[in-house]
């Protein structure tokens, strides 16, 4: 099939977006469950979709393609740019503007043959005139009802289409700022295409911008649970490289500032436990039933979030709750550890030990998730007590490894 | 209800703005080209001028004239108005508005009960606060009219301050859940949190001198991944909000080269701290020794 910039399925692209944005250093020939061709073809549509943020690098074994985007230079995410490179066909696109130019203000309401007629009325000054048949009308209609751009309405047994009402949209600042940090913002993205040009007045800082290409699985997922519906997710386990399907109740999406991960909470169906999903391997989402127990699942894993550190709901310990307990000393100059250890304690609790000391201690499903935080009072812990034994034998294994790696005396090599 | 739809796409855009312009005037190549470059990609003229030329989309004719009779426009889809009744539930909205378009038979797309961020920082921004939203609307009023503003904070260290500012931007955090305030002093570009700010007010004054405005001072920390424990993915998603570069050694190693404000150095610290024994700094030296500093401060701490 001759090359396009525009997408089928956005499947593809999100791959290589991922493989491009995230790892950039592996070259054409390690593409390897692609074909050559296919490959080239997605590379020279992200050149073209994301301009001037592509970048090459070659070396003796060969080019490598990567993009590299530092978010804090950029006021909107240019990711979202993927989502409009959707494909169509001509008859999509003129029947598009013919259509709207047909029913132009709300108080127009016309018939399928009378919409069908003007479409010929207005395309007859061509001499191949290609008409639209009716079907083809009436799907398109169908189409644009259902996403809420054309309303219908009965006279009779007669169905009347209209366009939508027009509304107003919030400020421009408004669109610049939630569209960058809202859930699923690519649609405010959407929005702001319809304002003319303007510099945006915020930068964003933290930023990650990776969470764009799940945009359209959140979506579905947020569709299902404002429904309370089961759905079938497919999920890819990227070590095996194998696709999983499973039937699940989507309660709630757990959404990490500190890793740009997204995650989705939900309930397995036949008495299975809530456990996490990480959005980035959900291949699809197919919604099913009504859950007569969402109401009570959702409650169930609110009750859960109290001791849940990250998103995992069990240790690999085997033991049902975890204890932690770390304490830290500052100097007179350090106040801001406890203010640290205050704001960032989440489920934990922070008691002051005098002037210069403070304990944090928590009560998790998983300690393990707590390590990197941990990792992050390195040069100030004093005591630190895991009830997952093996766990805390680890983190003091890793810190002497570290002081080997870089030199420092008594370090042990890992 | 997809968002991956022609609905949304850059072509339909870029041929609506072509169309808005067409039925004020016949178009040339170069509007095309123009509302192209604007709206659309890189290869898309190569596209769209043929499709128009050949007659494939028939609306706009080969003398540059519309066969449409009105401006295109398009109705808000459902999508967009679910996402807006979502995010005027965001209790950050009264920040930018005091009524949000109201859609009363649409369903919000999310409610704040179908989200939790988990590690975002506690000690956020009071948006709730009337005091905040009220320096929070004139700063986005200076930014709009560019004018400078005189204000009085409180300090990173706790003491009063008062400068005359002229405002560039306004930058958010989600990690930390503040906004700053960026722009030119007199002499330096400051920057203010906004919920520290006490006071502001127009500044009266003509600002006599302004700082140069710059870029912030970068620097290049380079690290070596040991791929174990899925870390590599760990260590390029975790950093993937800066410019960076990824190398590989061998089977196991990564080289990578990540790009960082100065300013934030030892927050740089700590994040990669927080990877332990499979990620090493390998330059620059002052980087390393910075990370060796506290390595040998813990081994004082005695943990054993």
């Amino acid at each position: 099939m001759a090359y396009s910039e525009l997408i089928k399925n956005f499947s593809k692209i999100r791959d290589y977006m991922r493989e491009f944005y995230l790892y950039g250093f592996k070259r054409r020939r390690e593409y390897t469950q692609k074909s050559s061709r296919s490959y080239d073809n997605e590379r020279r549509r992200m050149e073209s979709i994301l301009d001037g943020y592509m970048h090459f690098r070659t070396t003796q074994e060969g080019r490598s393609v990567f993009l590299s985007i530092d978010s804090r230079k950029v006021p909107h995410n240019p990711l979202y740019k993927a989502w409009k490179a959707k494909s169509f066909t001509d008859g999509d696109i003129t029947l598009h503007f013919l259509l709207f130019d047909i029913l132009h203000a709300p108080d127009i309401a016309m018939t399928i043959q009378e919409i069908t007629e003007a479409v010929d009325g207005k395309l007859s000054e061509y001499e191949d005139v290609r008409c639209y048949d009716e079907s083809t009308v009436r799907k398109k209609l169908k189409e644009y009802v259902a996403e809420g751009i054309l309303t219908t309405e009965k006279q009779g047994k007669t169905v009347l289409y209209r366009r939508s009402a027009d509304a107003q949209l919030p400020g421009r600042d408004t669109l610049d700022f939630f569209s960058e940090t809202a859930p699923c913002g690519v649609i405010g993205s959407f929005l702001l295409d319809k304002e003319e040009e303007r510099d945006s007045h915020f930068a964003f800082k933290h930023h990650y911008i990776t969470s764009a290409m799940d945009s359209e699985i959140l979506c579905s997922l947020f569709l299902a649970m404002r429904e309370k519906r089961e759905v079938t997710i497919e999920t890819m386990r990227r070590r095996e490289e194998s696709v999983h399907a499973l039937k699940v109740v989507p309660l709630q999406i757990m959404i990490s500032v500190q890793s740009g991960r997204q995650y989705l909470m939900a309930a397995g169906l036949y008495h299975e436990k809530i456990r996490s999903f990480r959005l980035d391997n959900i291949l699809s989402v197919t919604p099913g039933d009504v859950c007569q127990e969402f109401d009570s699942l959702r409650l169930t894993l609110d009750r859960m979030r109290e001791h849940i550190w990250g998103v995992s709901t069990h240790s690999f310990s085997g033991e049902h709750m975890e204890h932690v307990e770390f304490t830290v000393r500052f100097g007179p100059t350090e106040k801001y550890i406890l203010q640290r250890l205050e704001r960032e304690k989440r489920c934990g609790k922070v008691e002051p030990l005098g002037e210069d000391m403070a304990r944090f201690s928590a009560d998790v499903y998983d300690a393990s998730e707590m390590i990197p935080w941990i990792r992050t009072f390195i040069c100030r812990i004093t005591e630190l007590h895991i009830s997952n034994a093996q766990l805390e034998e680890n983190f003091l294994r890793d810190i002497r490894a570290m002081q080997a790696m870089y030199g420092v005396e008594g370090g042990e090599n890992a | 209800m997809m968002i991956f739809s022609e609905l949304y796409s850059a072509y339909y855009n870029a041929v609506a703005d072509l169309l808005k312009k067409a039925s004020v005037h016949p178009v040339s190549q170069q509007d095309i080209e123009q509302a192209v470059k604007k709206a659309a990609f890189s290869e898309s003229y190569a596209n769209i001028l043929p499709a128009f030329r050949n007659g494939r989309w028939r609306v706009l004719r080969q003398d540059g004239t519309t066969l449409l009779d009105h401006t295109p426009t398009m109705p808000l889809t459902l999508l967009q108005k679910r996402w807006l009744k979502a995010i005027s539930l965001d209790m950050r909205i009264r920040l930018f508005e005091d009524r949000m378009p109201e859609f009363p038979d649409v369903e919000p797309l999310f409610t704040p009960e179908d989200v939790a961020v988990f590690d975002r920082y506690a000690d956020g921004d009071p948006y709730a606060d009337v005091q905040y939203r009220k320096h929070f609307r004139l700063i986005l009023n200076a930014l709009d009219m560019k004018y400078p503003l005189e204000i009085e904070y409180t300090s990173g260290r706790g003491r009063y301050a008062h400068t005359v500012i002229m405002p560039q931007r306004l930058e958010y955090s989600e990690k930390d859940d503040k906004f700053r305030l960026i722009g030119r002093e007199a002499r330096r570009i400051g920057i203010i949190n906004v919920g520290r700010i006490l006071s502001m007010r127009p500044y009266a004054g003509r600002m006599k001198r302004k700082a140069a405005a710059k870029e912030p001072d970068r620097s290049d920390v380079v690290i070596e991944v040991h791929d174990e424990r899925n870390a590599l993915e760990r260590v390029l998603m975790h950093f993937a909000h800066f410019e960076k570069e990824a190398e590989k050694i061998d089977e196991q190693h990564y080289r990578v080269r990540i790009r960082y404000d100065r300013e934030d150095e030892t927050e740089m610290v700590i994040r990669v701290l927080s990877f332990g024994p499979l990620v090493r700094v390998t330059e620059p030296e002052h980087f390393v020794d910075l990370i060796r500093d506290r390595l040998v401060r813990q081994k004082n701490c005695a943990l054993t």
